[in-house]
């Protein structure tokens, strides 16, 4: 388990708009069956003093902390504001921040990002779908009744792919420590080499599932940087250059960032790559 | 979203990057009452955003007298596949050397990237390749507004006192105009001093909505249609239409159906909230791609309701054959209506996808 525990306590910015209101009963919910302590506050500048599914919302993340110990927040606000949120978080002092929004211009997120690592800050996305250890705690929308309780780490620049790989696991009855989108933008917080490096400091993580794809070289940067076990997947083996598949950052650029030259350089180091998804489980039962 | 060199040059010059004295034309007329600002030659380069464009005959240098016949034999080509829709007609320079100034984003240090070589030209990347380090890099903090004077140097070695006010400028371009890419290449010495006698500017798609923009004019007819609904679109060129929910899972659905033996018409992401309208939508457009044999849908997520992707799926009515990949909420209710009117329903994309290129054979 890596980042947060069941003892985490969340604050939710963007609490009352669609995607804050509809993602906080999920993760108190989750909370609930675990024990944990789940989301604690919302903020919404201007809508402080209401409250939303039962949580209170504050103004600002400061004035949340006069009223709770948390550390951690989710962002659900809207792209144009979302980064100034990251910077809010990081100066009041948190140390866990999961920007689940998406469409980000990418020069915000360059900028809040090197802010919030100067303020100590660690971030987690943008337009990812945060992180779940399963049986301790929830931060972001990955559906938890997909995942169960293990030993294998997961970490992914995708969303629905990554419940893909945790259905089939948990199908395959391999459990998982903690499943972190780390997001499908060109610039985010964590990169396969910071959550790998993670991992590895986490005794409940026997192997590793990396989820990868088109567009940089972030994949095979986080492979050389560790001695985990790997099972990888990249998708995009099919996607025409210079096309944003989706994800802003995957795209095949100037040649380079292509699915077969990152299996190339990947299976050169080692590391055991699954030609599609449902044969990942099989693979890492071997490193179990 | 690209810029073609002739916007880029007219944003380089408002930003006070000297750019060869040019007109963009759609007609070779258009370019008679300007003839006479260019002096003996003229340089006409087709706005294609293609690479190696000047190999594939899209740029040509012309004697003013014979340049609007050349204009007309221009336009009626083809550079590696695309038309010549917009000529640029700029002044000749008078060349003495060539380098290549480049601004991008680093994905792995999160921060833009300075890249500066004292040779430019369309051999750049294999110089790049051959010889790294002749190469020069340099990031730059995105929480500083300009490129401190020691990174300047650092990048420019020698040539600092002379380029370094205009890889300022061009940095000024690159943070106010959102861009992920803001390229010189080449930037040439002349007589009258230094030229962008290129351009390449790229902006955030992220950013278009605050930069006033409009998406690139490359895209087809269908995915502007596709955008219009919200959908990420890309169109293939195979015979199976394919959605999925989630870009990296309708990526990995297509490699799938490659694996298979099989091809993809196309991507389509419906994104979050794959609810009945938006499947609807979804699966006609899918079915309106005039090689689309079969489609497949392939829907996982913890809120789908598999019901009313059902219906969305049978209210959308088309005539192909459509194989069903679902998970999620009601999925009981959702195989019973698909199967009350003989579709299948499968547990894994594996099965689906099977299906979906069996039925094809």
């Amino acid at each position: 388990m890596i980042f947060a525990d069941r003892f985490t306590e969340v604050i939710v910015t963007g609490a009352t708009g669609n995607q804050g209101a509809f993602h906080i009963p999920l993760m108190n919910t989750y909370a609930r069956e675990v024990g944990g302590k789940g989301v604690v506050a919302g903020v919404t500048p201007g809508k402080g003093g209401q409250s939303i599914h039962g949580i209170p919302v504050y103004n600002s993340i400061r004035e949340a902390l006069q009223e709770h110990d948390a550390t951690a927040s989710v962002v659900f606000v809207p792209a144009g504001a979302a980064m100034d949120s990251v910077m809010e978080a990081a100066y009041a002092g948190l140390e866990l921040i999961v920007a689940i929004t998406e469409q980000i211009p990418v020069h915000d997120t360059m900028k809040a990002i090197e802010y919030a690592r100067l303020q100590g800050a660690t971030v987690i996305g943008p337009n990812c779908p945060g992180l779940i250890s399963p049986g301790e705690c929830k931060l972001g929308i990955i559906p938890s009744h997909l995942a169960t309780r293990g030993n294998v780490g997961v970490v992914s620049r995708s969303g629905t792919l990554t419940y893909e790989v945790i259905h089939e696991l948990t199908r395959a009855g391999i459990g998982q420590s903690t499943v972190v989108g780390i997001g499908g933008d060109p610039v985010i917080g964590q990169t396969f080499s910071d959550v790998l490096a993670r991992f590895e400091g986490d005794p409940g993580t026997k192997a590793v599932v990396l989820i990868g794809e088109v567009g940089g070289s972030l994949e095979e940067e986080g492979a050389a940087s560790t001695d985990l076990p790997l099972v990888a997947y990249i998708a995009g083996v099919t996607a025409p250059p210079e096309k944003r598949m989706g994800h802003a950052g995957a795209i095949i650029e100037g040649g380079e960032g292509d699915a077969r030259s990152k299996i190339r350089k990947l299976e050169g180091m080692g590391v055991t790559v699954a030609d599609r998804p449902g044969e990942i489980p099989d693979l890492v039962r071997g490193f179990l | 979203m690209r810029h073609s060199e002739h916007e880029a040059k007219e944003i380089f010059r408002a930003y006070g990057i000297p750019v060869p004295a040019g007109v963009a034309i759609r007609t070779p007329g258009e370019l008679a009452p300007h003839l006479g600002t260019f002096g003996d030659q003229v340089v006409l380069k087709a706005q294609v955003a293609v690479g190696g464009r000047g190999k594939a005959g899209g740029i040509m240098v012309t004697d003013t007298a014979q340049a609007v016949s050349q204009a007309e034999s221009l336009f009626a080509k083809e550079i590696r596949g695309e038309p010549v829709r917009e000529i640029l007609a700029e002044e000749r320079l008078e060349i003495g050397k060539e380098y290549f100034l480049s601004i991008a984003i680093d994905r792995s240090s999160r921060t833009p990237l300075l890249l500066f070589a004292e040779s430019g030209g369309v051999e750049i990347e294999a110089i790049a390749r051959e010889r790294p380090e002749s190469v020069r890099r340099m990031t730059v903090s995105p929480l500083l507004a300009d490129i401190p004077p020691f990174a300047l140097r650092d990048l420019l070695g020698g040539m600092a006192k002379e380029f370094a006010p205009i890889v300022s400028k061009l940095y000024r371009v690159f943070r106010e105009k959102d861009a992920v890419l803001a390229e010189i290449n080449p930037l040439v010495t002349t007589p009258k001093g230094i030229f962008a006698a290129d351009a390449k500017l790229i902006i955030d798609d992220s950013a278009l909505a605050r930069q006033k923009l409009e998406r690139g004019r490359a895209q087809t007819e269908r995915e502007r249609e596709a955008e219009a609904h919200g959908f990420s679109y890309v169109d293939l060129d195979g015979e199976i239409g394919v959605i999925g929910n989630g870009a990296g899972l309708t990526m990995a659905t297509i490699d799938l159906i490659a694996l298979y033996g099989g091809r993809a018409a196309n991507f389509l992401d419906v994104g979050g909230g794959a609810d009945r309208e938006r499947v609807k939508h979804a699966v006609k457009l899918v079915a309106s791609v005039p090689k689309v044999q079969v489609i497949l849908v392939n829907l996982l997520g913890g809120i789908t309701r598999c019901d009313e992707v059902a219906k969305g799926i049978l209210e959308a009515g088309v005539g192909q054959k459509v194989m069903v990949r679902l998970a999620g909420t009601n999925e009981e209710e959702g195989r019973r209506l698909l199967a009350s009117r003989g579709y299948t329903m499968f547990e894994t994309m594996d099965e689906a996808v099977r299906a979906a290129v069996e039925a094809i054979r």
